[in-house]
């Protein structure tokens, strides 16, 4: 696919990154030079220097023969642009739009075709918002993510002593739990996936990926782990872009405190959350974090934008006694260095959002992804269209499927209205897989996968044949 | 059944030299839209892009075959496109450049006959004879004849 990237910033270059991997043509516009250069320094990628909103650049840019622009600059009003000329003068089809203002989104009408053109539009900040937001609800989990419009929920968590199915084989889920139906779609054991069957024995230690219906997924993992004590105190270090929108959905319902270094941020914030308590500190200082009780904090969340300063917060945090910590973490390597040792969740804000970019990226009708494992393993929502001669997956049972090794069917969604998504979409009901259900036309079929290796043969396979018409 | 109906040289391009799938899509969709006035170019292009989400129409041996549907059409119409170079269709690095592809617009209504036509045509495309017939041809007339699509047929 050939696409043009807006914006060389965090977010652009991380977007770039993902998509660079996979067979993708990928050119990136940017003002900065320097950024630029250390882009494609790093990255087989071309790039063009200058405002991304101009026709003359987007034409440098081969606007052209592009099939996809990801307008992410920092500025909502030259994404906006941007769309509205690659759509007049080059007929781009697919325009996705980066919009921080929750001002734009709230008025649909301006983004259609007839306005800024943009097909879908994203907010990064708001997706690390909600992600979070999730994993404070489900204090037990390291992962909570949504399909089928939140009908079905993937959930990683780690299995724990005590834990009624630890040591036995995932067969007893359904033993244990007559009622609910859920399914183990992978296992990493030592950070190496296993694909589970019925006989496959969980050990203290597993980091458990599951699906099931929303409302079963706190009753699956009970059997994973005893349930920790509900959230109560959230203690957020920085208040910028995503602190302070977790502070203000996160305070209705949590006891909120934020620490913000700005003191002019500081006090900007402090008059707009109406209940959580807003400090001016460094969240760094041992001293602040102890006379604000953080050993009284069940969840402590670092989110300023810099990563060195959310690590050492985060793991002060922890052994001053808070008792779940979180870190936000840019730097991949970071990341990777300390997920599950000392800071509780590791999240790469970018790993986050990628999913989102990727539903339009993936080949055949994909109505969501979502990147695991930091980028190695893919979560991926199918819509399946045709007939049994049409298409390869309807019409066959799942276990009548020649999937590779590696990828698994978790659930399906069925009678899911095509014409208004959102709405209607909570009338369809789910299925979770096993070897003899059968696969119907407009299934969503949710597929979990081991290695991002694996997309290009899971594409072919799901896609509508050439007959489709 | 593949007549002079389906196609004629206004809507064949010989030696087209271009370098994406979109421009390939771009071109058809307006060769396909020249064919009535009631049709537009924007909308057979989108009407194409909708199709090819769903599933590749490259069939292999660097023939691609898009078709989609429309209400604004009572029989099927057909557009041929011969490139200079092959260009990327699917995004799939193992896949063989695509230099000639012949798009398809039907009506709305389900019906046989528009399957029938597609696997005609792939059968056509499946004969390596006329496959190198079609890559030496230098005229639309040529690519036509190749096909054995002519007004005297």
């Amino acid at each position: 696919m050939k696409i043009i990237i807006l914006g060389a910033g965090q977010v652009g270059s991380s977007v770039a990154e993902s998509l660079v991997s996979e067979a993708n043509e990928i050119n990136v516009i940017d003002t900065d030079t320097r950024r630029l250069r250390q882009l494609q320094d790093r990255l087989d990628l071309r790039t063009v220097i200058g405002n991304a909103a101009l026709p003359s650049v987007l034409r440098q840019a081969g606007a052209e023969d592009t099939d996809l622009l990801i307008a992410v600059t920092q500025s909502d009003q030259t994404n906006l642009c941007a769309c509205r000329t690659a759509d007049t003068l080059f007929k781009i089809p697919t325009k996705i739009a980066r919009l921080r203002s929750a001002d734009y989104s709230k008025h649909s009408e301006l983004l259609d075709a007839k306005n800024f053109a943009v097909d879908f539009s994203i907010c990064p900040e708001q997706i690390v918002t909600d992600y979070l937001l999730k994993l404070i609800e489900f204090p037990e989990a390291l992962q909570v993510l949504e399909f089928a419009d939140g009908m079905v929920s993937l959930v990683a968590a780690r299995a724990v002593e005590g834990g009624p199915l630890i040591g036995h084989p995932v067969s007893d889920l359904r033993r244990h739990m007559p009622e609910i139906d859920a399914r183990i779609a992978a296992i990493y054991r030592r950070d190496q996936p296993i694909m589970p069957d019925g006989n496959t024995r969980i050990e203290a230690g597993d980091e458990v990926f599951y699906l099931a219906a929303t409302r079963d997924i706190r009753q699956v993992m009970t059997e994973l782990r005893r349930r920790d004590q509900p959230t109560r105190r959230l203690m957020i270090a920085g208040g910028g872009n995503i602190g302070s929108r977790l502070a203000e959905v996160a305070q209705e319902r949590y006891q909120v405190k934020v620490i913000e270094a700005n003191e002019a941020r500081a006090r900007e914030l402090g008059s707009s959350l109406n209940s959580a308590l807003v400090l001016c500190g460094d969240a760094t200082d041992e001293t602040l974090l102890i006379s604000e009780n953080i050993d009284d904090m069940d969840f402590f969340l670092a989110l300023t934008n810099d990563d060195e300063n959310n690590i050492m917060a985060a793991l002060l945090a922890k052994n001053l006694g808070a008792r779940r910590v979180l870190a936000l973490i840019n730097r991949r390597a970071y990341a990777d260095l300390l997920q599950a040792d000392r800071i509780d969740i590791a999240i790469s804000p970018a790993q986050v959002s990628i999913g989102s970019l990727l539903a339009h990226v993936r080949r055949g009708d994909v109505a969501a992804v979502h990147s695991l494992r930091r980028g190695a393993a893919e979560a991926l929502e199918f819509v399946v269209h045709g007939d049994a001669s049409t298409s390869k997956v309807i019409g066959r049972h799942i276990h009548e499927l020649d999937l590779p090794r590696g990828a698994s069917i978790g659930a399906i969604v069925r009678g899911v209205s095509q014409d208004t998504p959102g709405a209607s979409l909570r009338l369809g009901q789910v299925l979770i897989a096993h070897g003899d259900t059968l696969i119907e036309a407009e299934d969503h079929v949710i597929l979990f996968l081991a290695s991002k290796d694996l997309v290009p043969k899971i594409e072919r396979y799901f896609q509508v044949g050439l007959a489709f018409f | 059944m593949l007549s002079i109906d389906l196609i004629d040289e206004t809507r064949v391009i010989c030696g087209l030299e271009i370098t994406s799938k979109k421009r390939l899509l771009e071109i058809l969709a307006r060769l396909l839209a020249s064919a009535h006035p009631r049709l537009n170019a924007e909308v057979v292009f989108e009407r194409l892009l909708e199709r090819e989400r769903l599933g590749s129409t490259a069939l292999g041996h660097g023939i691609a075959l898009p078709h989609a549907r429309t209400k604004d059409v009572t029989e099927v119409i057909g557009a041929l496109v011969q490139l200079q170079r092959g260009i990327d269709y699917d995004g799939m690095n193992d896949d063989e450049p695509v230099d000639l592809a012949f798009a398809l617009l039907a009506p709305e209504e389900a019906n046989d006959q528009h399957l029938r036509l597609l696997a005609q045509l792939a059968g056509r495309f499946s004969d390596p004879t006329i496959r190198d017939g079609l890559r030496q041809a230098e005229s639309p007339a040529a690519l036509l004849q190749v096909l054995n699509i002519s007004s005297s047929s």
